[in-house]
């Protein structure tokens, strides 16, 4: 079956990725037809609802399908060029011209992924069932799709072991901190011990270097990246701001005790 | 003398902010001694809103022996609401289950990328969560509050006069039957709902609020069967940033909407999101209505000034994560008018200021507070993007996850759990969380490389 793929704009960097990325899918059968994310499939069925609408509801449905003639003109034009599967196009919505373009994967059996297709010597290849279903997230984030009830999605990510997350995600980054940590605990190390005469395993008894020590670990750990210091501040600020706006009513107590009656 | 009494009161104050879970010695003040008797009569209330706060207001005040106003503008008017109430509320509040129009014993909770999880395992044969129709509800207990002893009052209230002295009434002025009124009362119950007038009159301040919009469908029977005993949580960036779009079945046709914070002006596209997620369950549907409706974030500055308290939607007691105002307001109200009727002492004395905050603030401050902190850190880890949605319906999927959560909304209290299993449950949400994160760093890749 020939790879058919209708090129436009929003996902067409995952196209590139896909036929460029060293690991990309095996056999990309993806079927891709125009579909704007928020677009309403039918401009018909708007029209239905819109007359049977009482007063209330007429005014901002019918603002609604007056928007959507315009948009489904726009996205049909880039589909129309390089489709060659015609079919689906005509086929597809009875409605409007805009067609859906649903998540396909030949790995995507039944609502999740069928981990036989994975193998790679012999064992599963836990990296590329994450990759596959990142893909298919994003996919979906810029795609969304209907629910179904007929084909429900039952992917738990917790089928991938804990080891496989490990290896790929923490060591990494367990190697970048501790490297850093390193460096930074050989540097302060030797600038105390030419400051102070103070060696390495005195230094370790003191309670001063001691509590300089646990500051410096804790901040490789917490302050990775230079966004990471406002991060924290907002995420401070934040946790308490619920409770302040609940406080907020007593604050009242001190200011409003003159309004008695 | 009233000044110490409130000094007491803020110190009493700091004390908990310091110790939580302390109970703080509260300050004697002998309520019998401070309060005036009312001279020959009782102490007359008026309650401003008949939704489900003013109406329970007004009937624990008027059960309580107080002269009870209920003010109502609209008593037919279909409120736009979600409709769903806890079982709790069923008994507390003595509801007739013939009010009930549905049953919902199953829950589906739906993930950006489509996974689905089903909610309702773990309820027993006799629990469920109660949809009704709002008018049907607000009516039976508007006219339980009347035989109480309530008078119910159909007029728009368009003005709270503030009194000069501590002494002097409240004057309620309002239009009924076309023509302008006025009514003197001591204590005002704001019960009028997010866009409070009472809330105003007395400088409470502003909140901010989500706008809740929905579509009522009627749809064609095989399809309405399908939500027979179920209702669809739906998550996602294309349904709401910041909440959760909803199917709810009612009593003959299903509710299709969705709510935001903080894009209110791309509401119309999350609808058409919405219906987009849905669109085989709903296809050939008709809508009936659309409605939309500010739902409080979070609660007024001031909930008490005077001798006017505010209840209910008036107040913010709107939970996060969930949404849910239907219990809280009516709880509330209750709450608010047995405080009235305890320290007026069945309506013979006089109340103050400070009475309101005891007897009312205090106690559901004190009851509930961790309850709404505890949904508002859910929604900020689960409803903030993408990933804590993923990961919030794997959690999901967890049967201890889901006995827990359901109990805790269908009973309003922590139920006393397995500590093993909470333990499990705390492991797998820091470790859902943190696959979840970290699936959602490598689709940033992706989007970064192309």
């Amino acid at each position: 079956m020939s790879i058919s793929m209708a090129l436009f704009s929003p996902p067409a960097p995952n196209l590139r990725t896909l036929l460029s990325s060293p690991r990309s899918l095996p056999k990309p059968r993806l079927t891709l037809k125009p579909s704007p994310s928020l677009m309403p499939k039918g401009p018909a069925f708007f029209a239905v609802s819109a007359s049977s609408d009482n007063g209330a509801g007429a005014v901002p449905s019918s603002a609604v399908a007056v928007e959507e003639q315009g948009e489904p003109k726009v996205a049909v034009e880039p589909a129309k060029e390089p489709e060659r599967e015609n079919g689906s196009v005509a086929s597809a919505p009875e409605e409007g011209a805009v067609a859906v373009a649903k998540f396909n994967d030949s790995r995507w059996v039944g609502g999740t992924w069928n981990l036989k297709q994975f193998q790679k010597d012999g064992s599963t290849d836990w990296d590329a069932v994450i990759d596959a279903e990142v893909r298919r997230r994003k996919w979906l984030e810029d795609n969304p799709e209907s629910s179904s009830n007929d084909d429900p999605v039952v992917f738990d990510t917790s089928i991938v072991p804990w080891w496989a997350w490990m290896k790929r995600f923490h060591l990494p980054e367990a190697e970048l901190l501790n490297g850093r940590a390193a460096m930074i605990g050989f540097f302060m190390a030797y600038l105390v011990d030419s400051l102070t005469g103070v060696g390495l395993v005195d230094q370790m008894g003191n309670f001063f270097c001691k509590t300089l020590l646990f500051i410096a670990v804790v901040g490789v750990l917490v302050i990775r990246k230079n966004e990471d210091v406002e991060t924290i501040k907002k995420l401070i600020e934040e946790t308490t701001f619920y409770d302040k706006q609940w406080q907020a009513t007593w604050q009242d107590d001190n200011s409003g005790s003159s309004k008695n009656g | 003398m009233a000044s110490q009494s409130l000094h007491h009161h803020f110190a009493s104050l700091r004390l908990r902010t310091r110790q939580p879970r302390n109970p703080s010695p509260r300050p004697l003040t002998v309520a019998a001694s401070k309060n005036p008797p009312l001279p020959g009569r009782k102490l007359r209330a008026a309650v401003i809103g008949g939704g489900p706060a003013g109406s329970s207001a007004a009937e624990s005040l008027a059960s309580g022996g107080v002269e009870t106003f209920l003010f109502e503008r609209s008593p037919s008017s279909a409120k736009p609401c979600g409709g769903a109430i806890p079982l709790c509320m069923l008994d507390e509040f003595d509801l007739p289950h013939s009010l009930v129009d549905r049953h919902v014993t199953e829950m589906r909770v739906i993930s950006p990328s489509n996974i689905t999880v089903d909610f309702g395992k773990t309820l027993r044969p006799h629990e469920f969560i109660a949809m009704l129709r709002r008018e049907v509800l607000d009516s039976f207990l508007r006219s339980r509050a009347e035989s109480r002893g309530a008078e119910l009052i159909t007029g728009l209230v368009t003005d709270l006069e503030l009194p000069r002295s501590s002494s002097s009434p409240y004057v309620v002025h309002y239009t009924s039957g076309g023509s302008k009124r006025s009514l003197a009362v001591d204590v005002v119950v704001g019960a009028d709902g997010a866009n409070s007038r009472v809330a105003k009159s007395i400088g409470a301040g502003e909140y901010s609020y989500a706008i809740a919009f929905q579509e009522r469908i009627r749809l064609p029977d095989e399809k309405m069967k399908y939500y027979e005993n179920l209702a669809e949580m739906y998550l996602g960036d294309d349904v709401s940033p910041d909440f959760y779009a909803w199917v709810f079945p009612k009593c003959d046709h299903v509710a299709v909407g969705t709510g935001t914070v903080r894009s209110k002006r791309e509401i119309k596209a999350y609808q058409r999101g919405i219906r987009e997620r849905v669109r085989p369950k709903i296809e050939g549907g008709q809508v009936i209505k659309v409605e939309a409706h500010p739902i409080p974030e979070h609660p007024r500055p001031v909930r008490v000034r005077g001798r006017v308290a505010l209840v209910g939607d008036a107040a913010g007691y709107v939970t996060k994560c969930s949404g849910e105002g239907i219990y809280f307001a009516a709880k509330s109200g209750r709450m608010c008018g047995e405080g009235i009727v305890k320290a007026s002492e069945g309506g013979a004395r006089m109340v103050g200021e400070e009475d309101l905050r005891r007897e009312y603030l205090r106690q559901w401050d004190d009851r509930y507070v961790s309850t709404y902190r505890v949904l508002d850190l859910l929604e900020k880890v689960f409803y903030g993007s993408n990933w804590g949605r993923e990961a919030m319906v794997e959690l999901c999927g967890g049967e201890y996850v889901q006995r827990v959560s359901l109990e805790s909304y269908m009973y309003k209290r922590l139920v006393e759990g397995d500590r093993w299993e909470g333990v499990k449950m705390a492991a797998s949400t820091v470790a859902t969380l943190v696959r979840c994160k970290i699936m959602s760093g490598e689709m940033g890749r992706l989007k970064a490389i192309a």
